[in-house]
């Protein structure tokens, strides 16, 4: 059964509290500050990196979001499978990204830092491809 | 175990599943390479059956899947899937890998049966044994009953020893089957496969790498021998020394061993050729990476009368980055190769232009070492 992207996001926090808490720590050191509108086809969820926390909810004030991602599932795949690169999907429309140059970079770190670690996790592959199958 | 039979494939070539209690476990991982050339399909294959990680945690350990094809247009086609330990079977009795998608067995005549999809790729391929497993323990063995043991010779020797638990090979094997690459059908016959079979309990980040390979040779053809396989081995503190050789086995089962200190090794240019790259999400890390890979690579050497010159050409590249423990990476270099051979053992010639798979393996992001330097 597919996974909707909230209840992905919350498994996926669990995961990382369990098995790369140092990892996790310095995540929400690079994204301090960071509120995320995290749009995956037509489902939402709002990602909010605090002092010391990371949270994944419904909604935020439109003021507080400093970041906004569209991508498909479709999209998501074919970057993480190597079938296209995040500059070819953004050159495509395929992948829209709206924030100031900094807080990108800040959160180009963590999205690096996240798909590093995939690859060394088990866990983290298969829950991720339960968000398509 | 210094001598083998065809009979003995079952057991030698059975996963070598740690114990429970072992204090590695989740460094544990052991795999079968299946390699094969069609030369009349004009088609190469190089696949992987893995289990990572402490076998006995399902969330921890994991199988995996991996194809690299390249057919007669000469494109690269990589697939790579990852499958969870409850839908896996491996076992220390049998050589099987058997999962819901893709399955190895090990039939009771004696042949290998790979069945099932790797994303793209489906396999529907029966490998036979021609010939009895090799041991590392053998090679060793034979080596040293041939030649003067040398300080390099026993330095790699008790790295590898470190390192590697298992490793076994199926020199022959006669490939029927058929193949399919995205949608299209290729029937494949050819009696050039080869099987190695590895494990260990490492972290990536331990190792400093190696060159590898085999030349995919066809000894009904006029020229080429039973079987030319190398392997040098990087070892030491900074990875910077290495030992090893090469192995010509004539047609009738010789074998003559070109050890490294008498081997020259040069390369020149860049590969300019076709890549793909694995997993899928080095590319979406690396954008940029293109690891270098020479145009050519030269092995040479003269001994005693005998001599060996082998020109490898790159054809196509896999890159796979694998990542150990503390974020250290590995890179492995899957080349398919076309080697230009020619050799004179035991006053026999040998020559001919011989498809070869050749797989070089450095730590990522440390300089570019060059083969056999």
């Amino acid at each position: 059964m597919v996974i909707r992207l909230r209840h992905y996001l919350d498994d996926l926090l669990d995961l990382l509290r369990e098995d790369y808490p140092r990892q996790l720590e310095e995540i929400i050191r690079d994204a301090r500050g960071i509120t995320c509108l995290q749009t995956l086809d037509r489902e939402t969820a709002i990602i909010k990196v605090r002092e010391k926390t990371i949270r994944v909810t419904g909604a935020a004030r439109k003021s507080e979001i400093n970041l906004r991602i569209h991508l498909s599932r479709e999209c998501l795949f074919r970057i993480l499978e190597g079938r296209q690169t995040l500059e070819e999907a953004i050159n495509a429309g395929d992948l829209t990204v709206f924030g100031d140059p900094e807080v990108l970079l800040s959160f180009y770190k963590v999205w690096e830092r996240v798909l590093s670690l995939a690859r060394t996790s088990p866990r983290f592959y298969f829950l991720t491809y339960r968000l398509r199958r | 175990m210094l001598s083998s039979r065809v009979e003995d494939v079952r057991w030698v070539d059975s996963f070598d599943l740690p114990s429970v209690f072992d204090p590695r476990l989740p460094l544990y991982k052991e795999w079968h390479d299946f390699v094969f050339f069609d030369r009349k399909r004009d088609l190469f294959g190089l696949l992987n059956f893995a289990i990572h990680g402490n076998p006995y945690d399902a969330s921890r350990g994991y199988g995996a899947a991996l194809a690299f094809i390249v057919p007669p247009d000469g494109k690269v086609h990589t697939a790579l899937e990852l499958i969870p330990l409850g839908d896996l079977t491996v076992s220390p009795y049998n050589p099987d890998f058997v999962s819901k998608k893709v399955s190895v067995s090990y039939l009771a005549d004696g042949s290998f049966n790979i069945k099932g999809e790797i994303e793209q790729v489906s396999l529907d391929l029966n490998l036979a044994v021609a010939s009895p497993p090799v041991t590392m323990s053998k090679i060793a063995a034979d080596i040293l009953a041939r030649n003067q043991a040398t300080l390099g010779m026993l330095e790699a020797a008790n790295e590898m020893a470190q390192i590697w638990d298992k490793w076994v090979e199926l020199p022959n094997l006669d490939v029927v089957g058929t193949l399919r690459v995205d949608g299209t059908a290729y029937a494949i016959d050819t009696p050039t496969g080869y099987q190695d079979h590895e494990g260990g309990r490492f972290d990536w980040g331990s190792v400093t790498g190696w060159d590898t390979g085999v030349l995919l040779s066809d000894p009904s053809n006029v020229g080429e021998p039973g079987k030319v396989s190398f392997l040098f081995y990087r070892y030491g503190p900074d990875g910077n020394s290495q030992y090893g050789g090469l192995i010509l086995k004539t047609a009738d089962g010789k074998e003559r061993y070109f050890a490294s200190d008498i081997m020259k090794v040069a390369d020149s240019g860049e590969f300019a050729g076709p890549r793909g790259y694995l997993p899928g999400v080095t590319r979406a890390l690396y954008p940029d990476y293109k690891p270098r890979i020479p145009e050519t690579i030269a092995f040479s050497a003269a001994d005693k009368g005998d001599s060996i010159s082998i020109v490898f050409t790159p054809r196509a590249v896999c890159t796979i980055v694998v990542a150990g423990q503390d974020e250290a990476e590995t890179t492995f270099n899957e080349m398919y190769c076309s080697a230009a051979l020619q050799a004179k053992v035991g006053g026999e010639e040998f020559y001919g232009n011989i498809p070869c798979w050749f797989e070089s393996v450095r730590p990522k992001g440390r300089r570019p070492t060059k083969i056999g330097h």
